[in-house]
């Protein structure tokens, strides 16, 4: 166990040195000007424009601007945004927040809501609530995010007035006025958002889990644990399900990166500010350090998820851990 | 006893908290990171930056109702209360012994000297040392009086003096080495002289600020002012509609988001002049070796004839509705020397065939293109894909000039890609768009053969010395930029599309609104609260 763990950890470091290798030649291979957007508001001559190239090192070559970056990222400095002349690091530590918490939300609607639905499904398969269920998920899964977020902000929030239509807080709440004031104040700002990217990702997980249920429960030990007279719940949730589980933990380790990446649409629709929109700013201005430290993040948490998923299945599956 | 405490501590919680009918929520689509004078350099010099740091500094004189920048007269006295000629390069300002920084200590000439020593240090400000060339030294005579000296007559002087950079406290700054500067406690919490103090700031989300209430030119009505950010158009008009927000600057086209935003009865809507200028700059070199002259566009009569087959007045309709015009040469809606310029050229088809029909180009091969030697008449139209309006007016555009056989393929780029295609030539005609200075003097960059912004290498010695003459000029400085106006629709190197004013969305519950066209909220402090205001109420 403890080599495999080693062996995934090395794995895990080469794949993150190598997503770093790639982001960063990657970028400066696309096409378009980092210091274009700055004249957008106010033209600069050509001489500005080479005095600001040298001032962030783009006038050396790409080489040296690797090492440089690399010999910063040692010292956990990942250098200067070009669009908001600020370091990168604290620019990402700002917004970690915000992302974790509606990423987070999403997360744990998705994996509890998501995979109770599922289950109760397969279970009671071909019935009303499953067909109703299904319908819904499929409807659902197919919905843009941006546009339901659009359409629950001006239904919710312009329309009906029940929760604020964007933002994270309010800024007319006294700073003084309390932890409990101010979550419930953030929790009433986190429900639009999370609704919006929980209800396509919940109806993900429902099918994913679904499919994986019926599976199980067509196994003979199923049938065993049923005909030794186990009550229902037991069998569903004890023995089925745990092994029904393993499909979904494999989504899980696809949608951690969600944590960090949050949704860049929903993100912007409701003013929320997370990383995802700062990393699609960043994309818009060809801001490199920026957009390096939001990719390298996305790539950590990526890797991680993999790494982290590929120990529940060891540590939940004896077959995968003894392999 | 208890209960005597409670309230105590209830009043000063109260207390602490300003009456929300005296605060403003504005939002914009920026966000505010570096307000400070003479560090809006670079990544910092946006609008965004320049609004808030126009509430916390206040300038030597703003600009007056007119926006003229030439001449000494049309201006509105602010830290300076008054100024005085001496000669021809010499102005003297005299500085309101009222004014004083927010910490009480009393603004002096030496805080003008400070802040003009760094903001005319091309290594500290390469901005505004650009800016500021023109002034040679700038004296203390004594504590209240400056002196400003130029290199030669001209007539911004007095513009160049008070308009790109306000005074910094420099009792709290000159110990901070100006390289420090920028990650000093200071950006965190300015000091300023303005109406407005700092509070404090929410990144990526709002910033607030709170009344000066020892303004010395009088006390805000708006007690407290929160600027929201909200990158997403749709995101701040729902901020609006939902009573998130009170006040926000440019609703974007379409029309439909002004509909959308009058149909609610407690929102006005604001027309303001705005800089934005829009045009299809036409390329003098030839894009594929631009050291050779444009095959197609370098003949004048072809870019005339582009010009009066485009219907104008229906394209900026399509885009603007009523709050947009044609603008006679590259004048946006605040330059001051727009005024009184004759009327742009209409569609006309018939005299643009006619023009194209003696250069040789006509449709020889009956396919509604026109050629000329075999070559049709074809010419690529760059814009960018973040412009809604632009990719509009394009489409539109296209179809008008196919109407006289001009066969125009759009190009459609990311905005650093059209940047970069525009930067280095490569387009027969571009769909540009600037945001101009109150300084006509800014056309020198785009419109001049020198000139560092001049993409389309148009180059006509006479629209320079005009230029030059006009710049130069104090008295008769209108007559003298209309010459070198008349002369570049004369050569048409661009068809200017349009210069639209910019709609703001403000709740009635303030009164005495005034946006400026420069700065949208430099008259903030000059709003009120009450009763609903009466629909006329309002304007710039």
């Amino acid at each position: 166990m403890r080599r495999w763990l080693l062996h995934r950890t090395a794995q895990a470091t080469v794949t993150l040195a190598i997503a770093l290798l790639l982001i960063f030649f990657l970028m400066r291979l696309a096409p378009g000007d980092p210091l274009a957007r700055l004249s957008e508001d106010r033209p600069l001559t050509p001489a500005q424009i080479e005095a600001l190239r040298a001032r962030f090192g783009l006038d050396r070559p790409v080489g040296a601007q690797f090492v440089s970056f690399v010999g910063g990222l040692a010292h956990g400095d990942l250098g200067t945004s070009i669009q908001y002349g600020r370091p990168v690091t604290a620019l990402v530590s700002e917004r970690i927040p915000a992302t974790l918490l509606l990423g987070g939300t999403v997360l744990l609607l998705n994996f509890t809501v998501g995979v109770w639905l599922g289950v109760r499904q397969a279970v009671r398969r071909g019935g009303a609530a499953d067909t109703t269920l299904t319908l819904l998920s499929l409807s659902a899964y197919a919905t843009p995010s941006f546009w339901l977020g659009l359409v629950l902000a001006w239904l919710v929030g312009v329309k009906w007035h029940l929760l604020p239509a964007a933002g994270m807080e309010d800024p007319l709440l006294d700073p003084g006025a309390g932890w409990v004031a101010h979550a419930a104040d953030v929790g009433r700002h986190l429900v639009l958002p999370a609704l919006t990217l929980s209800i396509v990702s919940i109806a993900g997980t429902m099918r994913y889990q679904r499919s994986a249920m019926l599976e199980v429960l067509r196994l003979p030990y199923i049938v065993t644990a049923e005909a030794k007279g186990l009550p229902t719940r037991a069998v569903i949730w004890q023995h089925a399900w745990r092994n029904a589980f393993f499909p979904v933990l494999t989504l899980f380790g696809l949608w951690l990166p969600l944590l960090v990446t949050g949704s860049v649409f929903v993100e912007s629709v409701f003013a929320w500010p997370g990383l995802g929109s700062l990393a699609v700013g960043a994309v818009g201005y060809r801001d490199y350090p920026l957009l390096m430290g939001t990719s390298l993040l996305a790539a950590a948490v990526v890797v991680t998820a993999s790494l982290v998923s590929d120990l529940a299945y060891a540590c939940l599956d004896p077959r995968v851990r003894f392999s | 006893m208890a209960g005597v405490v409670a309230a105590n501590s209830a009043a000063a919680a109260h207390a602490q908290s300003p009456d929300p009918r005296s605060t403003v929520v504005i939002v914009t689509g920026g966000e505010v990171t570096m307000p400070i004078p003479t560090l809006m350099e670079g990544p910092a010099a946006n609008v965004a930056n320049s609004e808030i740091a126009d509430h916390l500094f206040l300038r030597l004189a703003n600009l007056g109702p007119e926006l003229i920048t030439s001449g000494d007269r049309s201006f509105v006295p602010q830290l300076a209360k008054a100024w005085t000629r001496r000669d021809s390069v010499t102005l003297a300002f005299d500085l309101d012994e009222r004014a004083q920084w927010q910490d009480g200590v009393p603004v002096t000439a030496q805080d003008v000297l400070f802040t003009l020593e760094r903001a005319r240090n091309p290594a500290i400000a390469p901005r505004l040392a650009e800016l500021l060339r023109n002034v040679v030294s700038v004296t203390a005579e004594n504590d209240r009086r400056v002196v400003f000296r130029f290199s030669h007559p001209y007539g911004e002087q007095l513009y160049d003096a008070v308009w790109h950079v306000a005074p910094l406290p420099a009792h709290l700054l000159d110990g901070i080495p100006p390289a420090q500067l920028r990650q000093s406690s200071f950006v965190g919490n300015p000091v300023g002289d303005g109406p407005y103090r700092w509070v404090r700031s929410v990144p990526g989300q709002f910033i607030e600020l709170a009344a000066n209430e020892r303004f010395f030119l009088g006390r805000p009505g708006i007690s407290r002012v929160v600027v929201r950010t909200a990158s997403d158009p749709d995101a701040r008009m729902n901020l609006i509609l939902s009573r998130g927000a009170d006040a926000m600057d440019n609703i974007p086209p379409p029309l439909s988001n002004l509909k959308r935003m009058g149909e609610d009865t407690e929102i006005r809507l604001i027309p303001v002049p705005s800089p934005t200028l829009g045009f299809l700059l036409f390329n003098q070199r030839d894009p594929v070796d631009t050291s050779r002259p444009h095959p197609v566009l370098t003949d004048r009569d072809v870019r005339r004839a582009i010009i009066l087959s485009l219907d104008r007045t229906l394209l900026v309709r399509a885009v603007y509705g009523s709050y947009g015009e044609v603008p006679y040469g590259p004048t946006s809606a605040i330059l001051w020397i727009r005024h009184g310029t004759p009327k742009p050229a209409g569609l006309d088809r018939a005299q643009a065939r006619r023009l194209l029909s003696s250069r040789g180009w006509k449709d020889s091969d009956g396919d509604g293109v026109l050629d000329r030697d075999g070559m049709p008449l074809r010419l690529n139209l760059n814009y960018p894909s973040s412009s809604g309006a632009r990719q509009q007016m394009a489409l539109l555009a296209q179809q008008q000039l196919r109407q006289v056989g001009i066969d125009v393929v759009l190009r459609q780029f990311e905005f650093p890609l059209w940047s970069e295609h525009r930067n280095a030539g490569q387009f027969d005609i571009d769909f540009s768009a600037t945001s101009q200075d109150p300084s006509p003097s800014g056309l020198t960059q785009g419109w001049s053969c020198g000139g560092g912004t001049n993409a389309a290498h148009y180059c006509n010695p006479t629209v320079d010395s005009l230029i030059e003459r006009a710049i130069g000029s104090s008295d008769r400085a209108r007559e003298a930029w209309h010459a070198a106006l008349r002369q570049i629709e004369d050569d048409a190197p661009a068809a200017f599309l349009y210069a639209p004013s910019y709609v703001y969305a403000v709740h009635r519950r303030f009164g005495n609104v005034t946006i400026r066209p420069e700065s949208s909220w430099l008259l903030l402090w000059k709003w009120t609260t009450g009763a609903p205001a009466a629909r006329r109420d309002a304007g710039y």
